[in-house]
């Protein structure tokens, strides 16, 4: 009983304090608890919609559910090092689980649970998500209750390209004339289009390169896995070979700038992609393959990747529709 | 005439209490949204007050290593309020690219290095998309806010990301939301949900959620000397020039008459910029007679870099008055 008045006191000087702070409570936050708290409805079809990939006791990325019977959308290259994973769909675990099929333009994988009556993400009337709507993702769980994380659509939904741009896989000297060929990478495009060294690099898709420079601009503003026509010079002549392109960070080191070193655990394969929406829902590299919903709880996109700390993308709901039914069709002719 | 003009105006709109179009949403006195009609409220205004927002943030792009920055346009003849560490110095030139792609020619004005306040100018002559200042009180803590930015630099396709966040602290010269910002963001406008300028983005804290704005009120405050290009303090946020290493770049002699006979001219130096020719007379440094060469070195002693000074010159018989900015020595 002694010590009572001085904790008050204490406890008094400290809130005395406060008010010249002038701090808003973290609960009242746009990601607090109480704020979380509106987006009840939303969190409950978020519940029942999305999965959750456990590596032992480590989330190592949420899943978006597409059919009843057991179909599961989810990042493939995030799966790509896991070990025995768990997947928890709503309340109910699978130790059992198959990959059936993969697509390496989205980086979607579709695995497989054995189960039935699952609630699949809805589609709503496919309106395109605009600047300034909220958004709802999976944030951290528990073994049975979902979080939200909340956000806003930020940007215009575009192409995204990769970032570093593409590259044919050669490394280059500049000569009279043109970029000259010194290696071909090991497994890039290039060394199965049959570059070699000496080769002088003189078009690409027609429009003439006369430095490195303009070689890295012909090829930016493409997606790697596409080809390009390439003519060089070999021996005195021309020679035109089909390249597949890759991402420079597929094959060459690239060192994080200043935005990447600010971003905590950014995705991996996080650009290049035909067509995305974006949002400012904070995560980081586990925290995508699950859904995104609007107010009414239907799915506006899929969380393929986290770009940087306030940049987040999604495949919208146009493009994942298609795809589900042409992973889901792939699968079962596979069998 | 024209700094006039748009300070002019901002004062009579504050004297005379010029009613505001928007009234504060409710939404801003309840401590959480409860709700969805609640989260629609939120919706609704953002939305709305976007389109205009987002059509006055620009890209401020430095150049070279610079890289670039944001800023908001507050007047229709280009005046541009952004963060002190994006421009970096008083009188610099920048290329700005508005929303829909344009890229036109910019000057830094003044810049408070205590704050990140600065100004800049677009030079072309042109009407410009700009949002008013017109905010009769301060932004209140836990106040529904938008952040716009040209994050990473500018994207065309992208344009200015938006992010949506509340006011989480709010202290004498800044103010903090739970908008997260990014390299490239800085300089770029915070709004309330009517739409209404409440700060200039400045920088992030070591967490997450720490971001930092500084308060539309500083700019008022500074106002008359960040248009009149002053570099105000000596904060952590611009360096300011040391006064000495202003350079000129070229070499005269005295005649007898009075004045400098301009013998030679350094290449790429400000001098050459503005035009001055092997064979000009330089009558006159602002203002003040010139006699010697050491009378104009002693003279430009006392200058800073980036500091605009005025000659009165003779060429061809004919006198004529030419303004340049002196440069840095040690670039």
């Amino acid at each position: 009983m002694k010590t009572r008045p001085s904790i008050a006191l204490l406890l008094a000087l400290l809130c005395a304090d406060l008010p010249a702070a002038q701090t808003l409570p973290w609960g009242h936050r746009t990601d607090g608890p109480e704020v979380h708290a509106a987006f009840e409805a939303v969190r409950e079809e978020l519940q029942a919609c999305s999965a959750v990939i456990r590596d032992g006791r480590d989330e190592i990325q949420y899943a978006t559910v597409v059919s009843p019977d057991g179909y599961l959308l989810t990042k493939a290259s995030e799966l790509a090092d896991a070990g025995k994973l768990t997947i928890i769909v709503d309340r109910e675990v699978f130790d059992e689980w198959e990959l059936v099929a993969e697509d390496p333009i989205w980086d979607l994988a579709l695995i497989r649970v054995e189960a039935s009556g699952l609630s699949p993400v809805r589609f709503g009337e496919l309106v395109e998500p605009e600047q300034g709507e909220w958004v709802v993702a999976n944030g951290a769980t528990t073994r049975s209750r979902r979080r939200v994380q909340v956000g806003v659509i930020s940007a215009t939904s575009r192409e995204v390209f990769p970032k570093g741009g593409t590259v044919l896989g050669v490394q280059l000297e500049e000569v009279e004339g043109g970029p000259r060929v010194i290696e071909v990478t090991e497994g890039s495009g290039a060394e199965r289009a049959g570059l070699r060294a000496g080769d002088v690099l003189r078009k690409v898709e027609g429009g003439e390169v006369h430095s490195i420079g303009e070689l890295q601009s012909a090829l930016s503003r493409r997606q790697a896995g596409t080809s390009v026509a390439v003519t060089v010079e070999r021996d005195g002549h021309p020679l035109e070979l089909s390249v597949e392109l890759s991402e420079r960070g597929d094959l060459f080191e690239i060192e994080p700038d200043r935005n990447d070193a600010m971003s905590g655990e950014y995705s991996e394969r996080r650009s290049g992609f035909p067509r995305v929406i974006q949002h400012d829902i904070i995560g980081n590299r586990h925290s995508t393959g699950g859904p995104l919903l609007n107010l009414d709880g239907d799915c506006v996109g899929l969380n393929i990747a986290r770009f940087n700390r306030c940049e987040s993308y999604a495949i919208p709901a146009a493009e994942l529709r298609g795809l589900i039914d042409s992973m889901i069709a792939s699968a079962g002719s596979g069998r | 005439m024209r700094i006039r003009g748009t300070l002019g105006w901002l004062l009579f709109a504050v004297a005379a209490g010029v009613p505001l179009s928007a009234e504060r949403p409710y939404i801003n006195d309840k401590k959480a949204p409860e709700d969805r009609r609640d989260l629609e409220e939120i919706q609704k205004h953002a939305r709305r007050s976007l389109p205009a927002a987002r059509r006055a943030t620009v890209c401020l792009e430095l150049g070279g290593e610079g890289g670039s920055g944001s800023g908001v346009v507050v007047s229709e003849d280009g005046l541009i309020l952004t963060a002190a560490h994006v421009t970096g110095g008083v009188g610099r030139d920048l290329d700005v690219r508005l929303a829909d792609g344009r890229k036109v020619k910019a000057v830094s004005l003044g810049l408070d290095s205590e704050t990140d306040a600065a100004m800049a100018r677009i030079v072309d002559e042109g009407s410009y998309e700009f949002i008013r200042l017109d905010r009769e009180e301060g932004a209140r803590l836990g106040d529904w806010v938008f952040a716009l930015g040209h994050s990473g630099g500018f994207d065309e396709a992208r344009g200015a990301v938006f992010r949506l966040g509340r006011l989480v602290r709010i202290s004498e010269a800044t103010l903090q939301s739970d908008c997260d910002l990014i390299g490239g963001d800085s300089g770029g406008p915070l709004f309330d949900l009517s739409g209404q300028l409440v700060g200039i983005h400045s920088r992030v804290g070591s967490r997450l959620p720490e971001n930092m704005h500084v308060p539309v009120s500083e700019f008022i405050r500074q106002w008359d000397r960040l248009l009149a290009e002053e570099f105000i303090g000596d904060g952590p946020f611009a360096e300011r020039p040391k006064e000495g290493a202003a350079y000129l770049g070229l070499l005269t002699k005295g005649r007898e008459e009075g004045g400098l006979e301009v013998t030679r001219v350094g290449r790429e130096s400000p001098a050459e910029a503005a035009g001055i020719r092997e064979g000009d007379v330089i009558l006159s440094l602002d203002g003040v007679a010139l006699e010697s060469r050491e009378q104009l070195k002693e003279l430009l002693a006392g200058c800073s870099p980036g500091e605009r000074v005025a000659f009165e010159m003779l060429r061809e018989g004919k006198t004529e008055v030419l303004t340049l900015r002196l440069g840095d020595r040690e670039d």
